[in-house]
């Protein structure tokens, strides 16, 4: 019989990227209403299409209600009590990375993204966003070379104003959702790409999201556009200092391919995720979702999800062109009191258009971890074909796991084959593993790092690693 | 116009029987089903509304089809015929329950009731007489199968109730048929209590004529020990839906769920269950098919619930589904909600076609097209058929499945 207390003591871990910088920021007023929509657009000098975007947004928000179907039962959010904008301060424009605050240089430094130069060798160029606003974004001189646009979205809306009017909106409405909604608001900053017809990005591209201050909500926007025959790989990260309070964290993630081009998506989630009793930790309500416009478009998103008191995220493929391809891959732990609500959708609108959809979801401690997603095939979606397959991994006997797909066929022509199971760590497998003197707490972790590797596989080379870790750090003391 | 308005309107609810009240006073607060509640959002509202468009028929006229000659073993009850047993033999006895025990056990059930999941239930106790309700109480073994039909007649609607109690260690074969006709509507609530060590095969075959609607609630609690298999089939309805509500009160218990439902032209049939494990060591298996034509809807969603107390539960459920048409569709919801961690637990759901390398196959060998499809359907639907017990034989179900429907 396994030892119940061993095994909880392995996943305690505490949260080390819960510190908070002291840097001084520039806050507005708490609250919501029109005048703070006007002047968030007004700070961030935006042309007038944006602000009307915003102005629209807010008015459709405000016809609308939270959802609830996800059962999640949080603690009611007041809209009224949230810092909108929160930015540190520093001078007016900065020309290089010497110029950035180095206490923020020292936060980045400290969570191992590298901004700095010695640290470029590594060549995965880095947009940080702190707070509300993009800090710094590297290796911009190598990318436009080859005519990849990576820069916040705030950059781009002065930049490329035109592709910013053109995609903006165009795969997740304003009037989408709850959160939708509310990002379309306020949203303050976040990364746009855009690769050129033809080009193979160079460099794998990446965003790091930091969120300093406690008491303003993060609202951030990503845009990612792929022409023809393109091709780009982005990586996401985020870490939230630990406060007492939750924290609003409300994005939006929009992709588009078009003929043959690629996107992938990976994300490492680890915000900051309360404390044992449920007490403080992000509410992560998130919206990402791709159009596969183009004919043999690509789209594939894989996450890892740690972080977060509340999850609530559905990274989906809207299917268009023919023969586009959507994939979904994803691990989602829980621990303590976290709940998490995610999955995927997939609508499969063109015809001969494929999706696979792997989920993972491991739940310990007294968490609730639900795998929730929709296969939908329409009417013209000849020869479409989807699988999925959703684990549930449970450790201890105070977790629970639920799995809730949704399929809906409307084309003979198409198949849908979906799976799901449920296991726990078996006591067989453990003991053959410490029968062969590898101790408890690491055949914990090579069962549960061999219950994700077919997520890990798909991850890029140093998040696989680095998801690898985190899992097992996150699991120490809770297996049971 | 609002169902709770119509069955005010309905004339046989002047006299209101004390569980006719209770029914009618919780229906009152909800008179629809909320259609944001999950197991009621793919429903087709104005079909369900139309569920009471005809007035209730209290009186049982006689069923003008007649009913496949029985053999001599087969026990054969119809609801609301003035039916009255009373067997008691060497072996096994069927007692009819009393008017009290059957009012006292029907409170206790509403009680439990959760307004959205037990809608159906409500309306057919709210709409129904005692007349129209049997009780019985089955003990002893060896036996002979039983029948038990409802039926509504054209222009009306007919709310029948069953109640059945199987005693400790009695093994049954229970065939219940659901029979619609033209332009009516059927309301079957069925409450089914299996004691320690009993078994059941139970059959559920449902089907109608033109314009026909059926609700259909099945609720079963089963104690340790017992062994419930249920083969079902729901064919021929405007619109139907059957309820499966399945409680393993201690666990240690075996259920075996196969049920299939054939929709054409724009019918709508749904089958729902929800599956609780409340003891260790429970085990169900449960496949589920459908098949959609034309431009017909076809809907399964199925829930099993395993709370912190069923360790070492053995759960599966498949939902197979054929789309035979470009305007058909096809719903498919399998869900798990799991808390326990010692389980075995999986689902599996699939949709697709009849498989065309089959078909080329049987064609290369001199079989006509639709006789290759006939073939590969009778396959699909013998699976399920060959599970509803034994007196099924008499009605012909496979040749009603692929010539009539």
């Amino acid at each position: 019989m396994v030892n119940e207390n061993l095994v909880k003591d392995a996943v305690k871990e505490p949260y080390k990227y819960g510190f908070v910088t002291d840097i001084e920021t520039e806050k507005i007023a708490k609250g919501l209403n029109e005048d703070i929509i006007r002047l968030i657009s007004e700070k961030k000098e935006e042309p007038e299409y944006l602000l009307d975007f915003r102005l629209k947004a807010f008015k459709k928000w405000q016809t609308m209600d939270e959802p609830n179907w996800a059962g999640l039962g949080y603690k009611k959010i007041d809209y009224q009590d949230i810092i909108y904008y929160s930015a540190p301060k520093q001078k007016e424009k900065i020309s290089s990375l010497d110029e950035v605050d180095p206490k923020l240089l020292e936060t980045f430094d400290k969570l191992g993204i590298p901004l700095t130069e010695q640290k470029k060798l590594t060549n995965v160029a880095v947009d940080a966003v702190f707070d509300s606003v993009s800090i710094a974004t590297t290796f911009r001189e190598e990318l436009a070379e080859h005519g990849v646009i990576f820069c916040s979205i705030s950059e781009a809306v002065k930049n490329h104003s035109d592709l910013i009017e053109k995609y903006l909106g165009t795969v997740v409405p304003a009037s989408d959702n709850y959160f939708a909604a509310l990002n379309s608001a306020v949203f303050s900053d976040g990364s746009f790409v855009y690769i050129p017809k033809g080009v193979a990005c160079p460099m794998d591209l990446s965003s790091y999201f930091r969120i300093n201050s406690g008491d303003s909500g993060q609202f951030e926007r990503t845009l990612i556009i792929a022409e023809e025959s393109s091709s780009v790989s982005y990586l996401e990260g985020c870490t939230a200092p630990m406060f007492d309070t939750n924290t609003l964290h409300a994005a939006v993630v929009e992709l588009i391919a078009l003929d043959d081009a690629s996107i992938k998506y990976s994300t490492v989630q680890n915000w900051y995720a309360g404390d044992e009793e449920g007490i403080g930790g992000i509410f992560n309500f998130v919206t990402k979702r791709g159009k596969c416009l183009g004919k043999r478009s690509k789209i594939s998103w894989s996450q890892v999800e740690t972080g977060s008191a509340i999850t609530w995220k559905y990274p989906s493929c809207l299917l268009l062109g023919e023969e586009s391809v959507g994939e979904f891959y994803s691990v989602a732990l829980t621990n303590n009191l976290q709940k998490a609500d995610t999955g995927t959708k997939m609508i499969h609108i063109g015809p001969k258009t494929k999706s696979t959809i792997v989920s993972k979801g491991i739940s310990a401690g007294n968490s609730i971890n639900s795998y929730r997603g929709l296969v939908k095939m329409g009417t013209k979606a000849k020869g479409a074909r989807n699988y999925s397959q959703c684990d549930s991994m449970l450790i201890g006997d105070q977790a629970s796991a639920n799995t809730f797909p949704y399929i809906k066929s409307q084309q003979p022509n198409s198949e849908i084959e979906h799976e799901a199971s449920t296991c726990r760590i078996s006591e067989d497998q453990l003991f053959y593993l410490q029968s062969r003197g590898i101790e408890f707490e690491e055949a914990v972790s090579m069962m549960v790092s061999g219950f994700c590797r077919d997520v890990f596989n798909q991850l890029p080379m140093e998040f696989a690693a680095e998801a690898d870790k985190l899992l097992a750090l996150k699991l120490e003391g809770s297996v049971g | 116009m609002e169902i709770i308005e119509k069955i005010k309107t309905n004339k046989s609810i002047d006299n209101p029987t004390e569980i006719q009240k209770i029914c009618l006073d919780k229906l009152q607060s909800s008179p629809l089903p909320n259609p944001k509640s999950e197991q009621w959002r793919l429903s087709n509202k104005s079909k369900l509304s139309n569920f009471l468009d005809y007035s209730v028929n209290e009186k049982n006229p006689k069923f003008d089809t007649p009913f496949p000659n029985t053999s001599q073993s087969t026990i054969r009850l119809i609801i609301g015929d003035n039916c009255q047993i009373n067997l008691i033999e060497e072996n096994y006895s069927i007692k009819q329950l009393s008017e009290d025990k059957l009012v006292k056990y029907i409170k206790e059930q509403i009680s439990c009731f959760d307004q959205n999941e037990n809608w159906s239930d409500l309306l057919n106790l709210s709409l129904n007489c005692t007349k129209n309700t049997l009780g019985l109480k089955i003990s002893g073994s060896e036996i002979p199968p039983i029948e038990i039909f409802s039926h509504a007649s054209s222009n009306s609607f007919n709310a029948k109730t069953l109640v059945i109690f199987l005693e400790k260690n009695c093994d049954i074969d229970l065939l219940q048929v659901n029979l619609g006709k033209d332009n009516s509507s059927l309301s079957q609530s069925t409450f089914f209590c299996l004691e320690e060590n009993s078994s059941v095969n139970h059959g559920v075959v449902s089907y109608g004529e033109n314009k026909s609607n059926l609700l259909n609630s099945l609720n079963v609690t089963q104690q340790k020990n017992s062994e419930y298999n249920l083969g079902s089939l729901h064919f021929k309805f405007n619109y139907a839906r059957f309820e499966i509500r399945i409680q393993q009160s201690e666990g240690n218990a075996k259920t075996n769920i196969k049920g299939m439902q054939i929709t054409k032209k724009d019918e709508q049939i749904s089958t729902f269950t929800k599956i609780e494990f409340h003891g260790p060591n429970g085990f169900l298996d449960q496949i589920n098919k459908s098949l959609a034509d034309d431009k017909s809807h076809a809907i399964f969603e199925g829930s099993i619930i395993v709370p912190k107390i069923a360790q070492q539960t053995d759960a599966s459920q498949l939902s197979r589904n054929l789309l035979l048409s470009n305007f058909a569709q096809i719903d498919t919801k399998p869900q798990l909600e799991i808390i326990a961690d010692d389980v075995k637990c999986k689902h599996g759901a699939t949709i697709s076609q009849l498989n065309e390398e089959e078909l080329f196959y049987m064609r290369t060998r001199g079989i006509t097209l639709s006789e290759a499809s006939k073939l590969q359907l009778s396959s699909y639907f013998q699976e399920i058929i060959s599970f509803i017990p034994v007196s099924k034989d008499r009605w012909d179900l496979l040749d009603k499945l692929l010539n009539e429907t």
